[in-house]
């Protein structure tokens, strides 16, 4: 490799329309997958079947732009051909790479279409240079998207012990928990991401209009009640409202997103190959707005790192789309943990 | 079918600690899972301390593994993992990748913990050709995808035992970890500064519904189940599933209880039906058995007694 | 960089009174054929080729809150037919601008939702389906097949609140 990706604007496609969005507004790649479980974000509608996948993949490399396919659940046994065949199609299509949680399907991909270029999916929870190693070692992954639980101190450490690309996330909804490691989904409703491909899925959500708020219910339970006035985030768990010890709060956390752009001119610094924007859920509306933003930063800082400034104008952009309209470092900052 | 104590996953005092596992050489257990493997903070008692415990609980009979720490952040706690493994004396549960690729490297067998996600054959195998002696499933994955794991394993080459499953059958469901501590926010405090109120927690802090429903517990950067995963009453389906060893996971009180009424089930002294009314007083919350019937963990389903049900057909 | 607003006119006070105080009329109301008309006119060339199969026959229920609006209708192989007002399976809430603004991809549903100024009711999972498939259509596609003028009406409207 003659330059080593630095920052490259990573953009989420759900959907035809928001691939050509990313791409039209300057991503540099685009994630996505297929409509069904053998990605993390399966749900109803969404995603790409083998028709829009070619013309997708058409479009992006037609303007020189990366398709990388997620392929980031974990198989199981009665349904282990699937992923297999997932990972086939990525290979005959040409994807640019596939993203994995999995060591045995990254075992089948190596061994099957070895020219196939491999990330680790942050949701196999690698959050040391040990664990990223091993995926290296054993079936030669050439980038890692680490969890959202360190610090950039600790992502530093395992960018000088290893020399697998790393990807980070940059802006988007905000997992709490270790990807990858989180089954509050499932304890609720039966689906997890690991296996469903998704947390919170629809057919567990309800929404009610009430005469005390608005009521967010996962399987019958309530997870939240937002009084008229109050910002609402996505019906997960961890950005539920609890009572505990007699006190009723957002006790894992609140209906906010994950915004690191004050940390561009040093996860620069660090030599982060790629910033991933979280968010194939949504509409191309979104994807165009948060990648005109980041697009622009990601060009200031490569510019200059010293003078680099967030804008107002980009926070304001971004904090409309965020969960609960509200932005954190989230554990890049540490006394967010 | 062998019954296992699985990793403490609270934060209690040096005393209560060391007294529990005192008793617990006298339990009927056939092994002990010793290790802090929720949070780095945790430090009252020390790897030197595991190692002297290991040796008593050895001495007692007990199979010893020492059990690795789930989230791994900073160097301290890579170099904490080495000293673990480098001591060699006892087997080490593996519980992220690191683990098992440091394992591999000192060519040492190994529990493959829970939070490992095997959930497929291929991994599984892939686990047991680099050491693992025994696997613990995912504690969502059901009955049936465990016997379909089982069913797809190939008998490997080289080895002459084959790979034990170990089901975790008793306790409040790990489910979930985090980089922030919800122990330490509930107080306003920070991680770093967080006074280790996991002491005052012996059984995690149970965070309800605001329509009253016990819901989850939370145990610093763990987040649990607040119902407790009971897995009695369905005794007599382990040995169809291919479960080897049963994981019964630590409480503050009644522990030797649970255990006795866990070894009497095993002895076929009691029936499973019997189980939960027999459990019942020992549990800190109600039980849970959804997960290993395909459904939403939280859900339970008794089942009926065995003058309309529990008998063999 | 601003984001772009799109100011719509509401419909006169007048009207908004009147068609709240409709009673539940025992035929198909007047609006939702309207609705039918126009939906099956302007969207239907475009949604056709999707595959609806699954949503066939599901009751859906379009709330518009300025103006008190309600639009009942079902979706069949031949396009949008009204419905009477009934139970609906799904509901979606919001005011006539904002569903101006995601007709013409100017703004995304969850960023509306997060600030409570759209609300699905109902069956969850049938709203995002709808929801998604609709992402799915590209505006360009679906101007190209509106009635004449329409299409190019709808794709300057849009250029336009995205120069604002």
């Amino acid at each position: 490799m003659s330059n080593p990706a630095l920052l490259e604007l990573i953009c989420p496609a759900g959907s035809l329309p928001a691939l050509k969005t990313a791409v039209d507004n300057g991503a540099d790649g685009v994630y996505l997958g297929l409509k069904d479980n053998t990605n993390a974000r399966n749900f109803s509608g969404l995603n790409f079947d083998e028709k829009s996948l070619v013309e997708g993949i058409r479009y992006a490399q037609g303007k020189r732009r990366k398709v990388l396919m997620a392929l980031n659940t974990y198989p199981q046994p009665a349904t282990l051909s699937r992923w297999h065949k997932a990972v086939d199609t990525a290979a005959s299509l040409g994807v640019d790479a596939i993203i994995l949680a999995d060591p045995g399907l990254m075992d089948y991909a190596r061994k099957t279409h070895p020219q196939l270029r491999l990330h680790l999916s942050v949701q196999g929870s690698a959050t040391s240079y040990e664990a990223v190693n091993f995926y290296r070692e054993r079936f030669g992954i050439q980038r890692a998207v680490l969890p959202r639980v360190l610090s950039l101190a600790q992502v530093e450490n395992v960018i000088d012990n290893t020399e697998v690309e790393i990807e980070l996330f940059g802006f988007g909804g905000l997992c709490v928990m270790v990807e990858g490691r989180c089954l509050l989904s499932s304890y609720a409703c039966g689906d997890s991401p690991n296996t469903f491909g998704a947390c919170s899925p629809g057919h567990a959500v309800r929404w009610e209009l009430t005469p005390k708020g608005m009521e967010t219910r996962l399987n019958g339970v309530l997870i939240d009640r937002y009084a008229n006035n109050e910002k609402a985030g996505y019906p997960t768990l961890c950005k539920g409202r609890f009572e505990v010890q007699g006190e009723t709060y957002y006790a894992l956390e609140e209906p906010t997103s994950l915004n690191s752009m004050d940390m561009l001119p040093e996860m620069a610094r660090l030599g982060i190959a790629a910033i991933k924007i979280e968010g194939r859920q949504r509409s191309p509306a979104y994807v165009a707005q948060v990648t005109q933003v980041w697009r622009a930063a990601i060009d200031a800082v490569k510019k200059n790192r010293e003078t680099f400034k967030t804008q107002p104008a980009w926070q304001a952009a971004l904090a409309k789309v965020s969960e609960g309209s509200m932005n954190t470092l989230g554990a890049y900052y540490r006394p967010w943990k | 079918m062998k019954l296992s104590l699985g990793p403490l996953l609270y934060y209690w005092s040096r005393e209560d600690t060391l007294a529990f596992y005192e008793q617990a050489a006298k339990w009927p257990l056939d092994i002990v899972y010793l290790g802090e493997t929720v949070c780095s903070r945790r430090h009252l008692l020390r790897l030197p301390d595991y190692l002297e415990l290991a040796e008593k609980l050895s001495a007692a009979g007990k199979e010893v593994v020492l059990s690795s720490q789930t989230l791994i952040e900073s160097e301290s706690d890579l170099k904490a993992l080495r000293k673990l493994i480098t001591d060699g004396r006892f087997k080490v549960e593996a519980n992220e990748w690191g683990a098992v690729r440091l394992l591999a490297e000192a060519r040492l067998t190994f529990v493959a913990g829970p939070t490992l996600n095997a959930y497929n054959p291929d991994t599984l195998a892939m686990l047991a050709e680099m050491g693992a002696t025994r696997w613990v499933p995912p504690v969502e994955m059901p009955r049936e995808m465990i016997k379909d794991m089982l069913a797809a394993l190939q008998p490997l080459p080289n080895s002459a035992t084959w790979i034990e499953t170990e089901l975790f059958g008793y306790g409040r469901l790990p489910l979930a970890f985090s980089a922030r501590c919800f122990t330490a926010r509930h107080y306003n405090l920070q991680k770093d500064d967080c006074q280790f109120r996991c002491l005052d927690h012996p059984d995690g802090l149970v965070l309800t519904s605001r329509e009253g429903e016990d819901f989850l517990a939370i145990n610093g950067i763990q987040t649990q189940s607040a119902k407790v995963m009971s897995l009695a009453h369905r005794f007599d389906e382990f040995a169809a599933a291919g479960i080897d060893v049963l994981r019964l996971s630590p409480q503050a009180r009644n522990m030797h209880r649970v255990v006795e009424i866990f070894r009497a089930l095993a002895v076929g002294d009691i029936k499973p039906a019997q189980a939960p009314a027999q459990l019942d007083r020992f549990m800190p919350a109600a039980p849970c058995d959804g997960y290993w019937l395909g459904e939403a963990g939280m859900a339970f389903h008794p089942v009926n007694t065995p003058v309309t049900e529990g008998e063999p057909a | 960089m601003t984001l772009p607003t799109l100011h719509l006119p509401t419909l006169p006070r007048v009207l908004s009174r009147l068609t709240v105080t409709i009673p539940a009329w025992p035929f198909t109301p007047p609006t939702s054929r309207a609705f039918a008309f126009a939906a099956n006119l302007a969207a239907w060339p475009s949604l056709r080729e999707l595959d609806w199969s699954h949503v066939h026959g599901r009751h859906f229920c379009v709330q518009v809150s300025d103006i008190g609006l309600q639009f009942f209708f079902t979706l069949h192989a031949e396009g949008f037919r009204a419905e009477r007002r009934s139970r609906a399976d799904v509901t979606f809430t919001a005011t006539s601008a904002d569903f101006a603004r995601l007709a013409l991809r100017l703004e995304d549903p969850d960023t509306l939702f997060f600030n409570r100024r759209l609300l699905i009711e109902g069956d969850t999972d049938l709203g995002l389906t709808v929801k998604n498939m609709l992402d799915a259509v590209e505006l360009e596609t679906a101007a190209a097949k509106m009635p004449v003028g329409l299409g190019h009406l709808v794709l300057a409207l849009r250029r336009l609140a995205l120069k604002d």
